[in-house]
């Protein structure tokens, strides 16, 4: 089954999920109701008070309905930001 | 990978398991599904707000419920390839069915043709039922 995820496996992908959280990790594999594997993952958790804080989670098996959206990091830039320095609202959960 | 080969991987493994309300279930995998539907042994209930806990030997969780679940991270090196096998499985059972079905159909078709051939034959048993209708 032809699916756009197939050039996302193995590499560093961001997941916003519908109850507003981010996670970062390897894609390692997915199938077709999106359930998605996260490797080596960790939390990104935003705030307006402080730099950006993130939460070191490993191996995560993420259930397709939870899944709002899955985007391809690029690592180079991603390590050029300066997180401690980033402030952000957090996101609202998808409200169904 | 999928996603289904790495829980059943992770059976008799800790794990934790979040459900769409926040609860958090810890405890370890006794059994799972193709719906993601997962036993758990000497779990611990944790409250959305993290305040209250529950302990409790055994529990079943709806995969549907689950948000996510955490496994530890040497279970994916554990990982069989069983993608063949399962596919050898699915084409196997899908030409069951397609026999069973094809085998039904005509078997079906055979006995109402049987019936309908019988009918007209026991026509001296039909008349009796046509006489005692008007008598009832």
């Amino acid at each position: 089954m032809a699916s756009g995820l197939d050039s996302f496996v193995n590499h560093t992908v961001s997941i916003i999920t519908s109850d507003g959280r981010n996670f970062i990790g390897t894609l390692k594999g997915f199938d077709q109701t999106i359930n998605i594997i996260l490797d080596e993952s960790h939390e990104r958790v935003y705030s307006t008070a402080s730099g950006v804080e993130q939460v070191m989670l490993g191996l995560h098996i993420i259930r397709g309905d939870n899944v709002a959206l899955i985007g391809l990091i690029d690592e180079e830039l991603d390590n050029r930001l300066n997180l401690a320095n980033m402030k952000a609202e957090p996101l609202n959960p998808v409200v169904h | 990978m999928l996603p289904l080969s790495l829980l059943r991987t992770a059976q008799n493994h800790p794990m934790l398991v979040e459900l769409k309300n926040g609860e958090t279930y810890n405890g370890h995998l006794v059994s799972c599904d193709n719906w993601m539907n997962i036993n758990l042994r000497e779990v611990i209930c944790t409250s959305r707000d993290g305040d209250k806990f529950w302990r409790m030997p055994e529990c079943y969780i709806r995969g549907s419920t689950i948000k996510y679940l955490r496994i530890p991270d040497e279970v994916i090196d554990m990982v069989k390839e069983e993608a063949i096998v399962k596919n050898k499985g699915r084409g196997d059972s899908k030409g069951m069915r397609g026999g069973q079905n094809q085998r039904n159909r005509p078997a079906a078709r055979g006995n109402f043709g049987g019936r309908a051939g019988k009918a007209p034959g026991q026509g001296g048993g039909n008349r009796p039922f046509q006489k005692q209708k008007p008598k009832q």
